[in-house]
C-alpha cells in the first residue's frame, strides 16, 4: 500500500508525516504521534473512549480515517489544558467530584463533555445524560460525572 | 484492528467522484462519514480496493426548499436534520430518527443522511469479526450459500435496521442518483432490492446525492418510533414509521413503514389502503393496523437482530400503533403524547 | 496519644485523578519500548478438538515474524488456582475446549505482518463432539473435557447443617422454585493487554491489567519454570476487574514467550471482543431452592442445588461454586442449610468470580422471602428485617460476625426510599422492591492472605509508602495514601506510593478477595504507625518528653496541648540519620481467618474476619405494552464498616447499581450460536449509559468493625448484588408476578404480563 502524506493538526500543533491511506485517526494519534491519552476500548464506534474533537465537533477517532480530517483542527485529552499548563474547569471538575474511578473512558468523556459545553452552557441534568449517551463508562455508574459537568455548567 | 489495504483517492469535486467511481467500478467504495463503512472494512466484511472520498463535496451538505419539495443533499450530516427547523417542522418522524440514530458523536460531522440511507443490512451471524466467522462456510451476505440466522435458508434474511431509511421510506421520498453516465431519481421503494445480500437497487459506478420530500399539507403528520434496550447507540430491534393525512376528520392519506422486518424497510401498502376513509378517532382502526403491520412484517423477521423473535414481532404492533397514533395527532394539531416508554420523535 | 482523625472520613479527591483526566496515565496497552513487536494470538476455530499438528513453518519464514511460539514451546506446566484443580496448560498442547482457544502466537514487527503471519499457521484438528450447555455435558457420552472429571462435573461443593428434614417438617410454609441466568460479564472499560520484556540477565518484565501482581507472579514463574524473584510484574494503571482479571492469562504467558524466544519487547493488546471470550465471564447459574419459614416469616430451613456452567476450564471454581451460597449465608441467619454446587464443564469460554455473582441464586433467594412474605402477609422488608444477620452471630459454616449493621441499613434504606408510603400504593405498573446481601472481606489465601508494607522516609521528610496492594481503578492507591497521610501527619500530596511491583514490593492477597483495605490498608496504617513510633522516640530524648505524649499533625511533633514548642518532622527524619538509627516502618496484617478452612474438603471455619452488609431498594416503572422498564429511584445502603473516604465509596455505590442492577438485572446477558458468542462487543451486550440510569441515594452505614482500620471493610459489592436483588424484587412488585430467569429483559417481563393476564 503506498504511504500518502499527510499534516495534521493536533492540539494546535501540525505534524507532517507518511502513512498508509488506511491508518484511521486513533491509530496516527496513538502510534505515530504517541499521544496515547485516546483510547481504543472497542474500534467499533460504541463506547466513546476513543473521542477526540474536529473542529470542536466531537468524533470517533476509531472510526475515522486519518486521511479524512486533514485541514481540520484536532483535539485530544493532552490539548485540553490551556497555554499555562493549568487544567480545564471539566478536568478540575472530575478531579474534585469523583468522576474519575479507573480512568479509561475518561479522556473521551472529557471530550464529549467539552464539545457538549460548549454547545449547551445551561443543560439540565437529562440533557447531559443524553449528551454522554455515546461514551460508557462501566466503573462510576455516570452519577458523578453528571455532577461534575453540571457544576461546571453553573460556574460559567 | 487495522483496516484492510487501499488506495484512498480525494476528488475535489463531485464530477471528478463519479468519474472515479466510473473508473474502478465494482472495486471502489464511497466513505462520507464512515461509521457504517470503516467498521465492516474492520471486520473484513468489506474490502474495496479503492476509497473515494466525498469530504471535499460540501456542496452536498444542504437543507432547501424546492417549490413543493425539501431537498436534502447525501452528506447532510444528522445532527442538520436533528436541530433543523425545516425538517422539524415538516418532517418530525426525520428529525426524530435522526436524533435517535448512535449518539451525538454519530451524529456530528460522521453520520449523513445518505450513509444512514445506505446503511448495509444487518444480521447478527454476519456482523461479526473475521475470527467469529471462520472455522465454517461463509453465510450468503459473505459471498457463501448457507444462512445462520435460519436454517435451510436459500437467501440472506439479514435486515434493514436504518432509522432513516424507515423514516424515508415512511415520507415517501425520491433518491436522486448520479453517475457519468447522468442523473436519475428514484421512488424510495424502487432503491431497495429487499435482497440481503446486495439491498441496494444503485449500481457500483452511481452515487447517492440527494433524497428528496414532497412537503405535506397543513393536515398531515408523521412519526418514527424506535424499539431499543438502550437510550441510545443500539440499531432498532424494530421500528415503524407512519404517515398519514387528515381531511374532513377521516384519513385521506396514510402510509406505513415497518423496519428491521426484511433487507427492505418494509412499506405496508395494503395495510396503509385500509387505514384510508377510517375516521381520526377510530380506535378499532389503528388496532387493526397494528395486527396486520405485525402479522405482515412477521413474514419477513428471523431470529438474527438480538431479545427474541416472539417479542420483535409483538414489538412491530406496538410500534405501528404507536407511530400512527402520534401521526394523527400531528395531524390533529394535537401534541399530546400518547405511550410511554418507546423512544419517540418528541421535540427536544 | 489519641488525635481526632482529620483525614479519614474526608472527601478527598483522589490523587491519582490528576493523571487521568491529562491524558498521562499509561494503561498496559499505552506502553512504547523501543523494538517493540506486536503479539497476536491464533486460535481455534473448533470447540472441541484434538491438535493433531500445529504447522508454523510458514510464518515463521515471513518477513517481520521474530518469534512464532505454539504448544511444542511451552514446558508443558498445567496451571491452576488450586493443587487439585490444575488443568490448564494456557498454550495447549494435546486439545482445544472452546471455540476461540488460544493455539499459536506470533510477534511480529507490525501489525499487518503480524495478521499475514497467523494466516500462514496451519491447524490439524480432529474434531470432537462438543458440548454447550451443563446438563447436556453432565449427560454427555462423548470424549469428557478433561480427564478424571467424569460427567464433565468440575467441582462439587457440598455443606450441610444443622437438620433441614426437620426444619422443612417445622415450618409453617414451603416453597420451592427454580430460577436461571445466563452469563454476565465484566465489559471493562480498558481491553485487556500484555508487555513483556527479558533483559539480558534473563530477568523478565511485564505489565497487563491484574488483581494482585503477587498472584499472577508466582503462576508465570511455574509456567516459564524461572524463579520467582526473576519475574517482576510491574505496576500499571488498570482499567477495571471487577473479578475478571485476577487469574494468570494465556494472554500473560504467551505474551512472555514470545519475548523471550524473540529476544524484544513484545506487547499484545486484545479486542474487545478477544477481552469478552478469552479472559474470563460469569457463570450461567441454575438455582433451584427449597426455603421453609415459620408463620413470622423466620427462615427454618434452606436448601439450595445449583449447577453452573463453568466453561472449557477450572478457573477459581472451588470458589465462584461457593460465593454465591456464602454471600446467602451471611447475609441471613438460618440454623439448617443445605448447598449442593455443581460446577460443569462445557466447550465454552472459561468463567471466573465476578462482582455481582450468581444472579439467579441471589436473586432466587430475595424474590422467595418476598414470595413467601405475600402468602403470609408479611411485607419484604419485614422478611428481610426477621432473618437479617446481625453482631456477634455465627454463620452457619461456623464464621464469627465480628460487626454487622444490616438491620439499620434495611431500615434506612426503607425510610429513605419512602417504602411505608409507597409499598402496595403505587399506581399501576410501578413497583418497589428491596435487596440484601453480604460480602466477604477477604477469604483464606494460605502464604497470600496478608499484606505487608514498608515506609522510607527521604531527607526533606517525604514518606514513600511500599506495598503490594493494586489499584484496579477503585481507589486502592489513594485509600493508601490517605491512611499514611493520617497517621503521620500529612497532606496527601507528601505521599509517595510505590505499589504492585512484584519486584520491589512485599507480598499482598490481591484485590480480589475485596481485603485491600482490610489487609493493605491495616498493613500501611501499621506500617506508618510503626514509623511514627521510631520518630516519637528520638523526639522525645531530643524534647526530653515522653513519648507517649506527644502527637504528629501537619508535619510538626509536639507535645499534646503545647504546639508553639515542635520539632519538624524532616528534622526528626534527619536526626535519625545523623544518629546512625534512619527511621522506616513495618506492617503487617493477615486476616484472622482458619487456614483450614477449603471450599471443596473442609467448608467450615471463619472465612473472612469481617463481613460487608448491603440493602438496596429499586423503584421501577414497567410500561405494560412494551415490559420496558424505567427505573425512578435507587437506595442503597451499606454496611462499611467506616468510610474512609465517603466520595470515593459513593462512586463504588453508584458503579454497583449500574452493573450490578441496571445493567445485571435488566439487560446484560451472553448469548450464543453454540460455542460462539453472539454478542462480545458493546453494541450487543447492553451495559447501561448515562440516559439509563435513575437517581441514587447513598446511604453509608458505619458499624465500626473492630479488626479493620478505622473500622473499615469491603465495601461497594454487596451493593452490586443487593441492586440486582431489588430490581427483581421491584419488577415483581410492578407487574403482580415473579419472573424466574434473569436478565429480566422487556421480552420477559411482557411475557410474564401477558402470561398473568390469561391466567386472570
Amino acid at each position: 500500500m503506498k504511504k500518502i502524506p499527510l499534516v495534521l493538526s493536533v492540539n494546535g500543533e501540525e505534524y507532517d508525516i507518511y502513512i498508509p491511506p488506511n491508518r484511521t485517526l486513533l491509530e496516527v494519534l496513538r502510534e505515530e504521534l504517541e499521544l496515547t491519552g485516546t483510547k481504543e476500548g472497542c474500534g467499533e464506534g460504541v463506547c466513546g473512549s476513543c473521542t477526540v474533537l474536529c473542529d470542536g465537533f466531537p468524533i470517533r477517532s476509531c472510526l475515522t480515517l486519518a486521511a479524512e480530517v486533514q485541514g481540520t483542527e484536532i483535539t485530544t485529552v493532552e490539548g485540553l489544558k490551556n497555554e499555562d499548563g493549568q487544567l480545564d474547569l471539566v478536568q478540575q471538575s472530575f478531579i474534585d467530584r469523583g468522576a474519575v474511578q479507573c480512568g479509561f473512558c475518561t479522556p473521551g468523556m472529557l471530550m464529549s463533555a467539552k464539545a457538549f459545553l460548549n454547545r449547551n452552557p445551561s443543560p439540565s441534568e437529562d440533557d447531559v445524560r443524553k449528551g454522554l449517551s455515546g461514551n460508557i463508562c462501566r466503573c462510576t455508574g455516570y452519577t458523578k460525572i453528571v455532577e461534575a459537568i453540571m457544576e461546571v455548567a453553573k460556574k460559567k | 484492528m487495522r483496516l484492510p489495504s487501499f488506495e484512498y483517492l480525494e476528488p475535489r469535486n463531485v464530477e471528478e467522484a463519479l468519474e472515479m467511481l466510473a473508473g474502478h467500478a465494482g472495486r471502489a467504495a464511497v466513505v462520507a462519514g464512515g461509521t457504517d463503512l470503516i467498521v465492516r472494512m474492520k471486520q473484513r466484511l468489506a474490502q474495496p480496493a479503492f476509497l473515494v472520498s466525498l469530504k471535499q463535496l460540501g456542496g452536498l451538505n444542504y437543507i432547501r426548499r424546492e417549490n413543493s419539495l425539501i431537498a436534502i443533499g447525501a452528506t447532510t450530516p444528522l445532527v442538520s436534520l436533528r436541530d433543523s427547523d425545516l425538517i422539524k417542522t415538516h418532517f418530525p418522524s426525520l428529525a426524530g430518527a435522526a436524533r435517535l440514530i448512535g449518539a451525538p458523536s454519530i451524529q456530528h460531522l460522521r453520520g449523513t443522511i445518505g450513509g444512514n440511507l445506505c446503511l448495509q443490512t444487518r444480521c447478527l451471524y454476519y456482523n461479526q469479526s473475521p475470527f467469529w466467522r471462520s472455522g465454517r462456510p461463509p453465510c450468503h451476505k459473505d459471498q457463501g450459500k448457507i444462512c445462520y440466522a435460519e436454517e435451510n435458508s436459500d437467501r440472506c434474511r439479514s435486515a434493514n435496521q436504518s432509522d432513516g431509511a424507515c423514516a424515508l421510506m415512511g415520507l415517501g421520498a425520491g433518491i436522486v442518483l448520479s453517475s457519468t453516465r447522468g442523473t436519475r431519481s428514484l421512488p424510495i421503494e424502487d432503491f431497495f432490492t429487499g435482497k440481503g445480500e446486495s439491498p441496494f437497487a444503485a449500481g457500483p459506478d452511481e452515487l447517492v446525492t440527494e433524497i428528496r420530500i414532497p412537503v405535506p399539507g397543513n393536515s398531515e403528520g408523521s412519526s418514527f418510533q424506535k424499539l431499543t434496550y438502550r437510550s441510545a447507540v443500539d440499531f432498532a430491534l424494530v421500528s415503524a414509521t407512519a404517515w398519514l393525512a387528515v381531511e374532513k376528520g377521516r384519513i385521506s392519506r396514510a402510509r406505513l413503514v415497518i423496519g428491521g422486518a426484511g433487507a427492505s424497510p418494509l412499506l405496508l401498502k395494503e395495510t396503509s389502503d385500509k387505514l384510508v376513509g377510517k375516521d381520526v378517532h377510530d380506535k378499532h382502526a389503528v388496532e387493526e393496523t397494528a395486527r396486520q403491520a405485525r402479522n405482515h412484517a412477521s413474514a419477513f423477521m428471523v431470529d438474527n437482530l438480538g431479545s427474541t423473535l416472539e417479542y420483535r414481532k409483538k414489538m412491530s404492533a406496538v410500534m405501528a400503533k404507536r407511530a400512527v397514533q402520534k401521526a394523527l395527532d400531528r395531524c390533529l394539531g394535537n401534541s399530546s403524547v400518547k405511550g410511554r416508554k418507546s423512544q419517540e420523535d418528541q421535540k427536544s | 496519644m489519641k488525635k481526632a482523625h482529620t483525614l479519614i472520613g474526608e472527601r478527598v479527591p483522589r490523587v491519582d485523578s490528576l493523571a487521568k483526566v491529562t491524558g498521562e496515565v499509561r494503561f498496559s496497552g499505552d506502553l512504547i519500548f523501543p523494538r517493540m513487536l506486536v503479539g497476536m494470538v491464533k486460535r481455534s476455530p473448533l470447540a472441541h478438538a484434538r491438535i493433531l499438528h500445529v504447522d508454523t513453518s510458514r510464518a515463521e519464514k515471513l518477513k517481520g515474524v521474530k518469534a512464532v511460539v505454539a504448544g511444542k514451546d511451552t514446558a508443558g506446566v498445567k496451571w491452576g488456582v488450586f493443587g487439585y484443580t490444575q488443568d490448564m496448560e494456557l498454550l495447549p498442547r494435546d486439545k482445544i475446549r472452546y471455540f476461540g482457544e488460544e493455539i499459536a502466537a506470533v510477534a511480529a514487527v507490525d501489525e499487518d505482518t503480524a495478521m499475514e503471519a497467523l494466516n500462514l499457521i496451519t491447524l490439524d484438528l480432529e474434531e470432537l463432539p462438543a458440548v454447550y450447555d451443563p446438563f447436556e455435558s453432565m449427560a454427555s457420552e462423548g470424549p469428557p473435557i478433561h480427564e478424571g472429571y467424569p460427567n464433565n462435573i468440575n467441582i462439587h461443593v457440598h455443606i450441610d447443617v444443622g437438620d433441614i428434614e426437620k426444619g422443612f417438617r417445622d415450618s409453617h410454609l414451603v416453597r420451592e422454585d427454580t430460577f436461571t441466568a445466563d452469563e454476565d460479564s465484566y465489559f471493562q472499560g480498558e481491553p485487556y493487554a500484555a508487555v513483556a520484556r527479558f533483559d539480558d540477565a534473563g530477568n523478565l518484565e511485564m505489565w497487563m491489567p491484574n488483581a494482585g501482581p503477587h498472584m499472577k507472579a508466582k503462576p508465570l514463574a511455574n509456567l516459564l519454570q524461572m524463579p520467582l524473584h526473576k519475574v517482576r510484574l510491574r505496576k500499571i494503571a488498570i482499567g477495571g476487574a471487577f473479578g475478571g482479571r485476577s487469574e494468570i492469562s494465556p494472554a500473560d504467558y504467551i505474551c512472555a514467550l514470545l519475548a523471550r524466544k524473540s529476544g524484544r519487547p513484545v506487547k499484545i493488546v486484545y479486542t474487545r471482543e478477544e477481552n469478552s471470550v478469552n479472559i474470563r465471564m460469569g457463570h450461567a447459574l441454575v438455582t433451584t431452592i427449597k426455603t421453609g419459614v415459620d408463620s413470622k416469616g423466620r427462615v427454618l430451613a434452606r436448601d439450595i442445588t445449583c449447577y453452573m456452567d463453568g466453561g472449557a476450564y477450572s478457573s477459581t471454581g472451588p470458589i465462584a461454586t461457593s460465593v454465591p451460597f456464602l454471600c446467602m449465608e451471611q447475609a441471613y441467619r438460618m440454623d439448617n442449610v443445605r448447598y449442593n454446587g455443581y460446577r460443569i464443564f462445557t466447550n465454552k469460554p472459561v468463567r471466573g468470580m465476578i462482582r455481582m455473582h450468581g444472579r439467579s441464586f441471589a436473586c432466587g433467594v430475595d424474590l422467595q422471602l418476598d414470595m413467601l412474605g405475600k402468602e403470609l402477609g408479611i411485607d419484604p422488608v419485614t422478611m428481610r428485617l426477621v432473618n437479617a444477620r446481625r453482631a456477634g452471630d455465627f454463620t452457619p459454616t461456623g464464621s464469627h460476625v465480628a460487626s454487622c449493621a444490616l438491620t439499620e441499613c434495611i431500615e434506612k434504606a426503607a425510610e429513605k426510599a419512602g417504602w411505608k408510603e409507597k409499598y402496595g400504593n403505587l399506581p399501576a405498573w410501578r413497583g418497589i422492591g428491596i435487596g440484601v446481601n453480604s460480602v466477604q472481606t477477604g477469604f483464606p489465601l494460605g502464604i497470600r492472605g496478608g499484606s505487608q508494607a514498608f515506609i522510607k522516609f527521604n531527607e526533606d521528610g517525604g514518606v514513600t509508602l511500599i506495598s503490594g496492594v493494586v489499584d484496579n481503578g477503585q481507589g486502592n492507591d489513594n485509600m493508601l495514601v490517605q491512611v499514611v497521610a493520617e497517621e503521620l501527619g500529612l497532606e496527601v500530596s507528601d505521599v509517595t506510593l510505590i505499589t504492585a511491583d512484584t519486584e520491589v514490593t512485599p507480598n499482598d492477597p490481591g484485590s480480589y478477595s475485596m481485603v485491600s483495605t482490610f489487609a493493605g490498608g491495616n498493613a500501611a496504617r501499621l506500617a506508618a504507625v510503626d514509623a511514627r513510633n521510631k520518630l516519637f522516640e528520638i523526639a522525645a530524648k531530643a524534647m526530653e518528653a515522653n513519648p507517649d505524649d506527644l502527637v504528629l499533625e501537619n508535619k510538626k511533633i509536639f507535645v499534646a496541648g503545647s504546639s508553639d514548642k515542635f520539632l519538624s518532622l524532616q528534622k526528626v527524619v534527619r536526626m535519625g540519620l545523623i544518629q546512625g538509627h534512619p527511621v522506616s516502618g513495618e506492617g503487617h496484617y493477615a486476616p484472622k481467618v482458619d487456614q483450614r478452612r477449603e471450599w471443596v474438603k473442609n467448608p467450615k471455619g471463619q472465612l473472612s474476619e469481617a463481613f460487608s452488609f448491603g440493602a438496596t431498594i429499586a423503584e421501577v416503572e414497567v410500561d405494560p405494552e412494551t415490559g420496558m422498564v424505567k427505573t425512578l429511584e435507587v437506595t442503597a445502603a451499606q454496611d462499611v464498616g467506616r468510610a474512609i473516604n465517603p466520595m470515593v465509596l459513593e462512586g463504588q455505590f453508584e458503579g454497583s447499581i449500574a452493573m450490578g442492577g441496571q445493567g445485571g438485572m435488566l439487560t446484560e446477558y451472553h448469548f450464543w450460536d453454540k460455542g460462539r458468542c453472539l454478542n462480545p462487543t458493546q453494541l450487543e451486550y447492553k451495559v447501561p449509559l448515562a440516559a439509563d440510569m435513575p437517581k441514587i441515594n447513598n446511604i453509608i452505614v458505619e458499624s465500626l468493625d473492630p479488626a479493620g482500620p478505622y473500622g473499615a471493610k469491603e465495601a461497594a459489592m454487596s451493593i452490586a448484588m443487593s441492586a440486582a436483588q431489588a430490581y427483581a424484587s421491584a419488577i415483581a412488585d410492578a407487574i403482580g408476578t415473579t419472573i424466574k430467569d434473569f436478565p429480566m429483559t422487556p421480552d420477559k417481563i411482557l411475557a410474564a404480563i401477558e402470561s398473568k393476564k390469561e391466567k386472570g
